[in-house]
């Protein structure tokens, strides 16, 4: 019986002796392999980069946002902060204010927290501290506001003018001494309106006592841990819709509630099925590389088939058996299909790491890639030869052996 | 020590290596059946060289074929080696031809890209006797035919004789009872065919038995028996 060995050997052969035309079946198989390769890869790393930079965002986070004016208060921080599975939560509001350091002045978004959003938001610092519930006027500055905003460096301990204007269009002047800057995140790709980088933070009740207001725009809160992000997030939901008089049968209607929430796990689930959805259209395209690169060997081994004719009469004169010559082409398209699916993982490899370099994104290279790849183009080689091979099987000896 | 492997055939019990009988093939063309063999009746016994002479168009290589498994008989029996190969699968057919018949054509028949170490072995990959060591057998054979210098050339690297020599030890590799050998001095010189047919008489002389298509009048000093065919009967019997 022909051995899968002596079999690989023919097939090397007849590949062998027509170079140029195996570079080009090949060809077929190495672009889509390499497609599909690169575009699993290359969502894999999206995925891990987008899930990475919502967790340099905070920590479980949930946000709570009021959609009207003086509708979230210290009642319903209360609330919020009583909810089973809470660790911290920091009311948010934001003021542009005229920020004065010695003879420069500049329009900066001040935003007004508690001691827990140091927590909540994963805050870390550079120097100095970060704002607690005992302070009054003193601020936090993010790190570009320190170095880059007013064309030198802001340290601790300086002092910074602002001046707010309020809803009845009088102004508040106020000096607030610097208690720390905070560092730079290694992330920024995220907008969502907390990025620390280009702010100040002061106090919350002493934004409020300077903007004559009792009511805060948003909560900034943490859940325990992520398994129960949902439902503390839930739990969250009914008891402000309680207090505040929503309708239960309006509870999951977003539009009717005055407030919107939303968590760290929601925004990871919508980034998920986004890169999930864009791989599955690229995988798709990539795929349908494949199926062509697949015609391309059947076309191919057709060729080679009506070519071998004689070949293939002289085999069964010689004594192989119908099923011999099957396996003879059927392997000989395989080994096609792999030398393109080891060329074309390469280049896959090589592709999605080129690109993930150039965009500063971390390396996730699922290795069970590389066995799916050549796998798959072995059996697209395989059902590539099934019809050309089953051709040359069924061929009458003598009428192989007279054929010129 | 080739020709002594080849003694067995004629020692064994079974005398007749092929029986013909009321053999008859007709093709197809379009709507008509065209006959080319007309009730072929043949029996060639153990160690006898046979040559099978007649016009072009004959049915000569048709007769050849039959005898080889190559292709089957429209009527008639075809007994090899006792097999009646009426009787058999196409994969019993394929056996048969891997170890009991060794062909030789007019054309060579060797695959380009191997050389001709590897063309005498190719046999073996799909059929190879037990207790056989055919590379070692092969490079033998080679040497038989006087190609020991030639292994590893390819085909396209050989003279028409020498190529010819290389399809002859290919025939003799799995030890066959039965060589047939269709027009093989066909493509070649007289003097090169006559050193071709020098092999097969010498393996004849060592008990190989042989059945050859020739148009070579030459021939029957070297032969047992002549057969004549024309228009697909035997003339002589
Ligand atoms: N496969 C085939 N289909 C139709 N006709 C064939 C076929 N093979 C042989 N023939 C015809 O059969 C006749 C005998 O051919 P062949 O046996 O090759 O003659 P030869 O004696 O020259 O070897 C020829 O007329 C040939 O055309
Ligand atoms: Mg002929």
């Amino acid at each position: 019986m022909l051995s899968l060995k002596h079999s690989i050997r023919i097939a090397l052969g007849s590949i062998g002796s027509a170079k140029m035309r195996s570079a080009l079946t090949t060809l077929g198989i190495i672009i889509g392999i390499a497609a599909v390769i690169a575009n699993v890869s290359l969502g894999a790393s999206f995925s891990q980069y987008f899930t990475e930079e919502i967790g340099s965002v905070g920590n479980n986070f949930i946000i709570i946002q009021s959609k009207t004016s003086n509708l979230l208060h210290d009642n319903e921080l209360e609330l919020v902060k009583s909810t089973p599975g809470i660790t911290g939560v920091s009311p948010v509001s934001q003021q542009v204010a005229e920020v004065k350091y010695l003879s420069t002045t500049r329009q900066i978004s001040v935003q007004g927290v508690n001691e827990d959003y140091e927590e909540v938001a994963n805050i870390r610092m550079e120097s100095g501290s970060f704002l607690t519930d005992k302070d009054k006027y003193v601020a936090v500055l993010g790190h570009d506001v320190a170095y880059e905003k007013f064309g030198r460096t802001i340290s601790e301990k300086n002092t910074v003018q602002m001046t707010f204007v309020k809803a009845n269009g009088e102004t508040v002047t106020q000096n607030f001494k610097v208690k720390g800057i905070i560092a730079s995140p290694e992330t920024s790709f995220v907008q969502s309106g907390i990025e620390s980088d280009v702010r100040i933070f002061i106090p919350i009740s002493t934004m409020n006592e300077i903007m004559g207001e009792d009511y805060y725009w948003g909560f900034f809160a943490a859940a325990e841990n992520m398994e129960s992000i949902s439902d503390v997030t839930d739990e969250v939901d009914s008891r402000l819709a309680r207090n505040l008089g929503v309708p239960a049968r309006d509870i999951d209607n977003e539009d009717a509630k005055p407030y919107s929430l939303l968590n760290q796990e929601e925004i990871l689930e919508q980034v998920d099925q986004m890169s999930a959805a864009l791989s599955s259209l690229l995988t798709a395209v990539a795929l349908i590389s494949l199926i062509v690169g697949s015609i391309g060997i059947m076309n191919i081994m057709l060729v080679t088939v009506t070519e071998r004719t004689s070949e293939i009469g002289i085999m069964k004169s010689l004594g192989y058996k119908n099923k011999e010559v099957l396996t003879m082409f059927i392997v000989e398209s395989m080994v096609v299909g792999l030398i393109g699916g080891i060329f074309g993982t390469a280049l896959g490899v090589l592709g999605a790491y080129a690109v993930v370099s150039a965009m500063g994104m971390p390396h996730v290279f699922p290795l069970n890639m590389i066995f799916i790849g050549v796998f798959v183009s072995i059996i697209v080689g395989l059902v590539a030869g099934v019809y050309p091979a089953n051709k040359a099987a069924k061929m009458n000896p003598v009428d192989a052996l007279r054929h010129e | 020590m080739v020709g002594k492997d080849l003694d067995r055939s004629v020692a064994e019990g079974n005398d007749i290596v092929i029986d013909i009988c009321d053999l008859r093939k007709s093709y197809r063309l379009g709507d008509i059946e065209v006959p080319i063999l007309h009730g072929i009746d043949l029996c060639v016994k153990k160690g006898e060289f046979v040559a099978i002479m007649g016009p072009s168009g004959s049915g000569k290589s048709t007769l050849m074929n039959m005898i080889g498994c190559l292709d089957r008989p429209t009527s008639g029996k075809v007994v090899l080696m006792g097999k009646d190969t009426l009787a058999i699968s196409d994969n019993e057919l394929a056996e048969l031809r891997g170890f009991e018949i060794g062909f030789v054509f007019q054309s060579f028949n060797l695959i380009p890209r191997l050389s001709a170490y590897e063309n005498v072995l190719l046999p073996t990959y799909s059929n190879s006797r037990k207790g056989h060591n055919s590379p070692q057998r092969a490079k033998d054979l080679l040497k038989l035919v006087g190609l020991d210098d030639r292994m590893d050339h390819r085909p396209t690297e050989l003279s028409g004789g020498q190529r010819q020599r290389v399809a002859i030890a290919r025939s003799l590799i799995n030890e066959p009872s039965l060589i047939l050998a269709d027009e093989p001095t066909g493509n070649l010189d007289s003097k090169t065919s006559e050193e071709i047919l020098g092999i097969f008489s010498e393996l004849h002389r060592n008990g190989c038995t042989i059945v050859m298509i020739t148009h070579d009048p030459e021939m029957e000093k070297y032969v047992d028996r002549v057969v004549h065919i024309k228009d697909g009967y035997i003339k002589n019997n």
